[in-house]
């Protein structure tokens, strides 16, 4: 059975219609069902949303089959997406379980935002302050896929990332990933990581997001 | 339960729009629609997901047509029904309604301005904080004011659910699937909750309702381990042990944006007149963020379709 209803996989053939360029989708995956409850899930989820669309593609990378896979493309755990542009860079885009319920508008818009040389759409002010990063920043956005205000803390996160190439931004389902969420506390989503150390709860606007990212280079 | 929600994806903005709405929930959507159909331009601003409130409740059974839906299924369907009709949903959220030449500017938090000649403001309310040592201390460490969204972390646990208003009762079934138990405490004798809700909580024997009982107190270590409540039939307290508080006890309007524009009741509710405009011409309040009786989907509504009419009628006539 397919997993996008009928409607919805029509509102989504519309919504991809609007992609400028082709945008390839890395989902790193592994066959060990205990590693990876929801890789078929995915599976199906990406081939489902190719049929949409000419210009989506899918590069699957099985972990089980390339060990040094994660560690050569920086990715974490499995299942992940990376979602590369047209001119095949990595803009530390990251999605770690399956992009369902609400998640799933973040998603297409980040396909949308990558399609069209995947510029943030930030205030200028913010991209001035981010261009100057010089340091590694990873930050991670737990959410759970029934969550409404969770899509615009990862939308903003993935943004800030595409700023500066120091920065990684992960969207990371806090129910697939129940010990990483455990170790960071998450009780209350969204819930953002700065790295591994700094913390906030809610969906920031993108002034004060911006802010709490600095402040987490100065600890 | 697997849904895919598609949003608000698409991204343009134009320069120019008849119409500027600020909120995405039933009001907004509504007011869209109308606007539309009243051969008007229409942008709606959302911050977060179009459908607002919606989002957060787990069963609509009083919308008409719709003997039960689930919140987020009528938000996507009103959203696309604004959509098919032409408006354009953006994500963004706005900041600050400057008045020029007989038009508004919406200065948007990414730094963008668009140009109106009238605004409806739909930015409805948000939780209302209980205000009682440990709220905040434990705020994101097991006290949640959004079931939908952070129930699955107390799977199996015994949450405390505050307030005994609709939300509260809604959010306790919805709670009742995931943990042990639920206990609500309520300050008033009886719940305010409508019979409907109030016979299928008393009909759940996973939850336990305990009415004349206030919570004092939440306390814990790393995370939320007791809350202290108050008999107050006898003024004794006890402790109660749980894992989680889930606090429901009203809203307070995001009305900010108002602020000179408009006149506010004492609850800080914008005033509107009968055809929901503000004191400021061309400005208009709609939904849960307006002075009224009764806040519902379908009266929001019902306010985004007259605000919308009244403005097609009276600035672009």
């Amino acid at each position: 059975m397919a997993l996008l209803g009928k409607d919805v996989a029509k509102q989504v053939k519309e919504i991809l219609s609007e992609m400028e360029d082709e945008v390839k989708i890395l989902f790193f995956s592994s066959d060990d069902e205990s590693v990876c409850e929801y890789c078929s899930t995915i599976d199906q989820l990406l081939s489902e949303l190719t049929e949409l669309s000419d210009k989506l593609h899918v590069e699957k990378i099985n972990v089980d089959e390339d060990p040094d896979a994660m560690e050569r493309y920086d990715v974490e755990m499995v299942p992940a997406l990376v979602l590369i542009p047209k001119d095949g860079k990595d803009r530390g885009v990251r999605f770690y379980g399956v992009p369902a319920g609400h998640e799933f508008s973040t998603f297409l818009q980040d396909i949308l935002i990558f399609s069209k040389q995947a510029k943030p759409q930030l205030s200028e002010e913010s991209v001035e302050k981010l261009s100057k990063i010089d340091k590694p920043v990873d930050i991670k956005v737990f959410v759970t896929t029934t969550c409404p205000y969770c899509p615009r803390a990862v939308l903003t996160a993935h943004q800030i990332a595409l700023v500066n190439d120091n920065i990684k931004a992960s969207m990371v389902e806090a129910n697939e990933f129940m010990d990483l969420s455990a170790r960071f506390g998450v009780s209350s989503v969204p819930h953002t990581v700065i790295n591994e150390k700094h913390m906030f709860v809610g969906a920031y606007p993108e002034k004060e997001f911006v802010n709490e990212v600095l402040k987490a280079l100065e600890v | 339960m697997v849904f895919f929600d598609v949003g608000s994806a698409k991204s343009e903005l134009e320069d120019y729009y008849d119409v500027v709405i600020i909120g995405g929930g039933p009001a907004g959507l509504t007011a869209a629609i109308y606007a539309k159909q009243s051969g008007l331009s229409a942008l709606v601003l959302e911050k977060d997901l179009e459908g607002g409130y919606m989002n957060l409740t787990e069963l609509v059974e009083n919308y008409p047509g719709f003997t039960s839906i689930r919140g987020e299924e009528l938000g996507a369907k009103m959203a696309e029904h604004a959509t098919h009709f032409g408006a354009n949903l953006y994500t963004d959220s706005a900041e600050k309604i400057e008045l020029s030449d007989g038009e508004k500017i919406v200065h948007l938090e990414s730094g963008k301005k668009v140009r109106t000649k009238v605004v409806i403001v739909a930015t409805g309310s948000k939780p209302r904080q209980l205000g009682v040592p440990g709220e905040e201390e434990f705020r994101a460490r097991g006290v949640s004011y959004c079931a939908t969204c952070d129930g699955h972390f107390f799977k199996d646990g015994h949450v405390v659910v505050v307030g005994g208003g609709n939300s509260a009762f809604d959010e306790s079934l919805f709670l009742a699937k995931i943990v042990k138990k639920v206990t609500i405490v309520h300050i008033l004798e009886k719940p305010t909750a409508d019979a409907r809700l109030r016979e299928k909580v008393k009909a759940n024997d996973k939850i336990e309702y305990k009415p004349l009982t206030e919570l004092v107190r939440i306390e814990g270590d790393e995370k939320v381990r007791r809350v202290i409540l108050k008999d107050l039939k006898t003024n004794e307290e006890y402790s109660m042990d749980v894992d989680g508080v889930f606090i429901f006890v009203g809203m307070v309007p995001n009305s900010q944006i108002l602020e000179g524009l408009a006149d506010f009741d004492q609850w800080g509710y914008v005033i509107t007149d009968e055809n929901m405009e503000t004191r400021t011409p061309g400005i208009f309040a709609v939904g849960d963020v307006r002075s009224k009786n009764l806040r519902q989907i379908i009266t929001a509504a019902s306010d985004g379709a007259i605000a919308a009419y009244t403005a097609a009628h009276k600035y672009f006539e």
